[in-house]
């Protein structure tokens, strides 16, 4: 069982982890050089700085602890299977029946130290709370009833009123009658007391890796025909649907793995942007690949087997089907999170996207084209913002211009070998670059070109949105260019 | 320029009218013709004919190698249209065949709230087997279908309505400033009912729709741009940039 994960540092360094308690600087965790300086855990930093002048400190991260032990936990599994966290510092392992595959407990034991690669303190007994009890409080091999009380990990109170009773040991308390312990220091002691004692059961929730979904079909005779290929696909489907509403997740990734009986093998994958779990849905998106690929499925002789597997889940609850299907979350095929899946299978993911907005003012980069989910956040609308086009040219398409006054907007400009003559303009709008993103940026005349834009509209009644690249004490001569078009 | 639509067509009168704006109906097949430049206007019409207040998402259907302008829809103008940009899904097909089998997915698809195919120039894919195929699977689902053809030639498609949509003159605000959107909309034709009526509509702010309006603008005297002032006061010297800029600046040099 290994015990306190101390973080590496100089063996002759005497080190310590803070953590702050009300206003205090409090030791959270002391190395054994620190400890040996009579530092302990619990202590100010103020008076452990005057004990022990070099001491080096961290603060403590609880989360990275955590996060530790249950990489700790995972690896451990390479021992045995029912591994369970003991947090913050501590692993369960039931290593009944594996430990003669590593040559012994000891063995075993040697090597889960070796492997957590920290300083750690472990036991053996023939049920996990003992077996906490001996690591946490005692030693490897000892005997639960020579335990001290503290192993019952009462409150201070409690174990004060133990010892001034007299007794010292856990045999000493198994000895008495349960009904006194537990009027005296609560029902929760006798129940340390009998799991330890190994009176009651003390399971252990052991991690476990979920089975992965997936499904499998063998034939006895090869099948020649993809139509019926498809079918048993179909079937597959329905049982890994099964498989992932009893666990309440949806497939986002489903692989189809076709296996010739010429040994050849074909592998067909499907995303899907939301979990699904529909076999209609995942069925149509595989139809939809199988007519996209550049070579046809070939069936030769025959598919002798077929695997499907779901490698990517996501929760999926299950979902009521609204009684008016009008407001477009309706489940099913029709939605259009399915529709929208069909389309990027046939298309790509990237050849489907939604506008999102960023924060930033300079107009190309105010909305982002981000892949399609169906479901996005509203934009925010607030009124008052200057008119902006509703179609944006990408890029910016030069115009030549012919102005009446420098720093006014064009009289006539020529687009795409038109002449538009201005009407009526509005503006300018100056859009300043944004100097702080570019290298330099902060030194006067490094900052970029500003932007003065225009909204003008020319003698046949379009609009559009110009904009004068650069200020006239920015370039001498600024070129115009058209961004974008009002309705 | 269309070819079809002579410029003199446009100086006509808006025809006396008894009728009201035919409306872009649900379960229908519309299409919108114009030109390049007015294809912000004849985009703004078919937004316009969306439900706003709902939150179905809209699919634009595009191809990106037929498009005669690359530019892409402005968020931001699209909140000043009352539509959501968040509602937008873009698709971006390979080609024109491409666009119509994803318009027509989208066309079955009862989750949308409409489907807007952009298309440019000759577009041979749609005739009448692939534009009835979309009157049926937008009959179906109850979801608008509006082809907007840009730069094209008019030719028979099984379309309920047919629009010519031009930029409009919108009536300036103070300070010469150019007004809120106004189009000019051709109803050119209309399958069982009248077709051939002229309205000119302007954006209204308060009601977030195009309301019809009648051209108040004084039509611009071309000649005033287009001739230098007289010699009778000191002529200005016209700022020139870009190409020809540089060759008038190289001349005076």
């Amino acid at each position: 069982m290994p015990e306190p994960p101390l973080p590496a540092a100089p063996p002759e360094t005497p080190f310590a982890l803070v953590v702050r308690a009300g206003n205090a600087l409090r030791l959270s965790a002391v190395g054994a050089p620190a400890a040996r300086a009579g530092l302990g855990v619990g202590m100010t930093l103020a008076d452990a700085r005057a004990r022990c002048p070099t001491l080096q400190t961290r603060p403590h991260d609880p989360a990275a602890d955590a996060a530790l032990l249950e990489r700790l936990a995972a690896h451990m599994q390479r021992f045995t299977p029912m591994v369970a966290p003991d947090p913050p510092d501590g692993l369960i392992l039931d290593i009944t029946g594996c430990a003669h595959l590593f040559g012994g407990e000891a063995v075993l034991a040697a090597q889960a130290v070796a492997d957590a690669g920290l300083t750690t303190r472990h036991a053996f007994a023939a049920h996990a709370a003992a077996a906490r009890a001996l690591a946490r409080h005692g030693r490897a091999g000892g005997d639960v009833r020579d335990l001290p009380v503290t192993a019952l990990e009462l409150s201070a109170d409690a174990l004060s009123g133990l010892r001034r009773a007299g007794l010292a040991t856990l045999g000493d308390l198994a000895r008495r009658p349960m009904a006194g312990l537990a009027a005296r220091f609560g029902a929760d002691a006798v129940q340390r007391l009998r799991a330890i004692m190994g009176e009651v059961s003390n399971p252990i929730a052991a991690r476990q890796a979920p089975a992965a979904i997936g499904a499998r079909a063998r034939f006895a005779e090869p099948l020649a025909h993809t139509e019926a290929v498809l079918d048993v696909l179909e079937d597959l489907l329905v049982q890994t649907a099964r498989q992932m509403e009893a666990r309440a997740i949806g497939g986002r990734r489903f692989v189809v793995t076709l296996e010739r009986s010429d040994g050849a093998r074909r592998r067909l994958v499907v995303e899907t942007g939301l979990p699904v779990r529909d076999a209609a849905v995942v069925m149509r998106l595989l139809r939809e690949r199988i007519d996209s690929l550049s070579d046809p499925l070939d069936p030769g002789f025959g598919f002798d087997s077929l695997t499907l597997a779901v490698p990517r889940t996501q929760p999926l609850g299950a979902r009521q089907i609204a009684l008016d299907s009008g407001d477009g979350a309706s489940v099913g095929d029709d939605s259009v999170a399915a529709l929208i899946d069909r389309l990027a299978t046939r298309l790509g993911p990237d050849n489907i996207c939604q506008l999102r907005p960023r924060d930033t003012h300079i107009p190309e980069s105010a909305q982002q084209l981000v892949p399609a989910t169906g479901t996005a956040a509203p934009w925010p609308t607030d009124a008052g913002r200057p008119l902006r086009p509703l179609l944006l040219l990408d890029p910016p398409a030069a115009v030549t211009t012919i102005t009446s006054f420098p720093d006014g907007p064009p009289q006539r400009f020529r687009w795409r070998g038109q002449v538009h003559v201005v009407c009526h303009a509005e503006g300018p709008e100056r859009i300043a670059p944004e100097w702080w993103r570019r290298r330099d940026g902060h030194i006067p005349g490094q900052h970029g070109l500003t932007r003065d834009y225009y909204r003008v509209e020319d003698a046949e009644g379009r609009r559009f949105w110009l904009f004068r690249h650069g200020l006239y004490e920015e370039r001498s001569d600024p070129l115009w260019y058209i961004h974008g078009l009002f309705a | 320029m269309f070819q079809h639509a002579p410029s003199a067509v446009a100086r006509l009168p808006l025809a006396a009218r008894a009728e009201a704006l035919p409306a872009l109906g649900a379960g229908q097949l519309h299409e919108i013709h114009a030109a390049a430049d007015d294809w912000a206007a004849a985009l703004a019409f078919a937004f316009a004919a969306i439900d706003a207040a709902g939150r179905r998402p809209v699919m634009l259907v595009h191809a990106a190698r037929q498009a005669v302008l690359s530019m892409q829809p402005y968020g931001e103008g699209l909140i000043g249209l009352g539509l959501d940009p968040a509602r937008l899904v873009l698709v971006e097909a390979r080609d024109g065949t491409g666009m119509l089998r994803a318009g027509l997915e989208g066309a079955r698809c009862p989750g949308l709230a409409a489907v807007v195919l952009a298309s440019w120039r000759r577009f041979p894919e749609y005739a009448l087997t692939a534009s009835r195929r979309l009157v049926l699977a937008a009959e179906r689902s109850r979801v608008p279908v509006i082809m907007l053809r840009g730069d094209a030639e008019v030719r028979p498609s099984a379309a309920h309505q047919r629009w010519l949509v031009r930029s409009a003159r919108a009536s300036p605000r103070e300070a010469n400033a150019p007004g809120l959107p106004a189009l000019d909309v051709e109803l050119q034709r209309r399958r069982g009912g009248a077709s051939g009526g002229r309205w000119r509509l302007e954006w209204n702010d308060q009601d977030g729709c195009y309301r019809e309006a009648p051209d108040t603008t004084p039509t611009p005297d071309a000649g005033i741009h287009d001739t230098p002032l007289s010699g009778a006061v000191v002529c200005l010297s016209a700022v020139r940039t870009g190409l020809a800029g540089a060759a008038a600046a190289s001349r005076a040099a």
